[in-house]
């Protein structure tokens, strides 16, 4: 069965004008001059149930418009969308009692009281049993290790504290999908690889499907099995990490350590006829990128069947971190080619 | 089913807002004291303009006091469960209606339960008091469905409040920027609390039908007063409640389908 089922989603937002003055704001509110902007472009997709989905774009792109509508906060202009078999705007008081929602950056517990009391009344808001919130609690600050911040005021959290009790506030009513939006942000690696384990882990014992946004694309090599990437408002890659590495990955670079000086010349004469670039890094160094259509070790024999002698060699491959860089840079998957070439 | 499920989180909410307010106590009685001293500079002010006059169109200082002390009831009420006025900077700008979208309860009730606000109730029985002794002064008989008629008239005139204040909110759903018309219509409130025989015909139109202000103090209080009784719009003060109540609710409902979010 599919958890989210969207459908040529599309939402507009009318952007107005203010006039000034009081007169202005009397005048505004009769009537008003918009200029009208598309957040989101007719976007299609589905995620099955059990499946952890990131979705990554740049800033602007649309995929907190995109939550939000699937979370049942925004209602789109156009399309359809099917989300645990609501549809979310539509029956929203029961829809959100089966998701869980974390944004990153706000809060859903109340400040001046302590983390415990939040958690007493979120039970009440969705109608929790007492037994199953007890049992379900006790799970929760277990893994996540919160029993000395039961008590606590949230205001007297670090971010890493709050981000942790975030999460158990969201999932106290055991929710079957589970939406972030950028959970990780401004966190540290402890913290961080903390909360990805716990999601994993959330995924793989009660089979929560999880859609996240981010920024940090360790949380999607962490995570995703799937990647829905966004750019403009558009969908411009949805498969596998693997794949995305596979397809758009910049190829390979070699760095070759020699025992004598060397010069760009000299390497570069070694591998003539093959589509390489050399760099030199310093006296002894130089790397070598290779397309991804080359074999490596093509290379690798050219330049170790040489005269020159070599200390060390490294391989490395392009991260994800690169390729996506390179996808937001030039707007769209479809223009690599040219920038290979 | 649903009415009594708000009414448990009413319960809860205020259990937090106590939790809360046990540690701010100072920010508690600076509060009561200012929404006393509030009340009472308004008395003053009634006391002050009637050593100049003996009457007001008619009206004397124990009648518009009688009408003044009405008002402080609904409005103690309404300011308890309607904490509206940063709705729109907190709600809107901020995008904490997120939060309140995301979970399970009415979007409103939700809203007016995190904003909850008992010291206000203090004035409603400051209201009742000021009521009770004018009550005296001007030696009213006592019959004993008055009791029960105040609580209707009370509750209606806590409609128009709420109605009124509730699509003065929901207007943040529909423009982005706070507008203004806040502060205006909680002047011409202001001038709901007298007897609104002693303006113009322009304003008593306007305190009567379009922004219904006077059904929150001189129409409903009007029943009680021998002299001033007017039965008619007493009654309506019921009726008026329920149209107003129910375009709030109306106007916030049609808001929140248009809510935008704020931020990234």
């Amino acid at each position: 069965m599919l958890a989210i089922d969207v459908n040529q989603l599309r939402k507009q937002f009318k952007v107005q004008k203010n006039r000034e003055g009081l007169k202005g704001a009397m005048l505004d509110l009769f009537k008003r001059e918009h200029t009208e902007v598309t957040a989101v472009k007719d976007i299609s997709f589905q995620i099955p149930q059990g499946e952890i989905c990131g979705y990554i774009g740049e800033n602007g792109a649309g995929k907190s418009t995109t939550i939000k509508m699937l979370t049942g906060i925004l209602v789109p202009t156009s399309g359809r969308i099917l989300v645990n078999g609501y549809v979310p705007y539509k029956e929203r008081e029961e829809f959100v009692r089966g998701i869980g929602v974390v944004f990153g950056q706000r809060s859903q517990l109340w400040w001046d009281i302590g983390v415990i009391e939040s958690f007493r009344l979120l039970r009440k808001v969705y109608r929790v049993d007492e037994a199953d919130f007890k049992r379900r609690l006790d799970e929760l600050v277990e893994t996540l290790q919160l029993q000395d911040l039961l008590n606590r005021p949230v205001r007297k959290l670090s971010l890493g504290q709050r981000m942790r009790c975030e999460l158990v506030a969201a999932l106290l009513h055991q929710p079957s999908i589970l939406f972030l939006d950028e959970p990780t942000i401004g966190l540290d690696i402890v913290v961080k690889t903390e909360i990805r384990e716990f999601l994993k882990r959330l995924n793989r014992d009660h089979g929560t499907t999880i859609l996240l946004t981010t920024h940090d694309l360790q949380d999607i090599e962490a995570l995703c099995s799937r990647v829905i990437m966004l750019d403009d408002g558009r969908i411009i890659y949805d498969g596998g990490l693997e794949e995305l590495k596979e397809r758009w990955g910049k190829g390979r670079e070699v760095q070759f350590q020699f025992t004598d000086p060397i010069s760009l010349d000299a390497v570069s004469s070694l591998t003539s006829g093959l589509d390489v670039r050399w760099t030199k890094e310093n006296e002894v160094t130089a790397k070598v990128w290779i397309p991804r259509e080359l074999n490596v070790s093509d290379v690798l024999s050219r330049v170790v069947g040489s005269a020159a002698e070599i200390s060390d060699i490294k391989i490395f491959e392009t991260n994800t971190d690169e390729i996506v860089r390179e996808i937001y840079r030039t707007g769209s998957p479809e223009a690599k080619e040219a920038v290979r070439g | 089913m649903r009415i009594a499920f708000t009414l448990s989180l009413f319960r809860e909410y205020l259990a937090n807002y106590i939790k809360t307010k046990l540690t701010y106590r100072a920010d508690f009685w600076v509060e009561v004291l200012s929404d006393l001293m509030f009340s009472a500079m308004n008395l003053i002010f009634i006391f002050v303009v009637f050593t100049h006059t003996p009457s007001l169109g008619d009206w004397s200082e124990a009648e518009v006091v009688f009408v003044y002390g009405y008002f402080m009831i609904p409005y103690g009420i309404f300011s308890t469960f309607s904490n509206l006025w940063n709705f729109s900077e907190r709600y809107i700008t901020k995008g904490e209606m997120d939060r309140i979208l995301t979970r399970p309860a009415n979007s409103l009730a939700q809203v007016m339960l995190e904003n909850v606000d008992p010291p206000s109730l203090i004035g409603s029985f400051v209201g009742l008091g000021i009521m009770g002794v004018a009550w005296g002064r001007l030696g009213l008989p006592f019959h004993w469905y008055d009791p029960l008629v105040l609580i209707v008239m009370v509750l209606g005139s806590v409609l128009i409040y709420l109605g009124l204040y509730t699509a003065l909110a929901a207007i943040s759903f529909y423009s982005d920027a706070p507008t203004g018309i806040g502060p205006l219509i909680y002047n011409i409130q202001n001038y709901g609390r007298y007897p609104i025989q002693i303006y113009n015909k322009g304003i008593r139109f306007l305190l009567t039908w379009l922004l219904p202000f006077a059904f929150v103090g001189v129409y409903p209080a009007s029943f009680f007063l021998e002299r001033h009784a007017d039965r008619t719009m007493a009654w309506l003060t019921p009726v008026v409640g329920l149209i107003v109540g129910a375009i709030g609710l109306i106007v916030w409902n049609s808001g929140v389908k248009r809510y935008r979010g704020a931020g990234s």
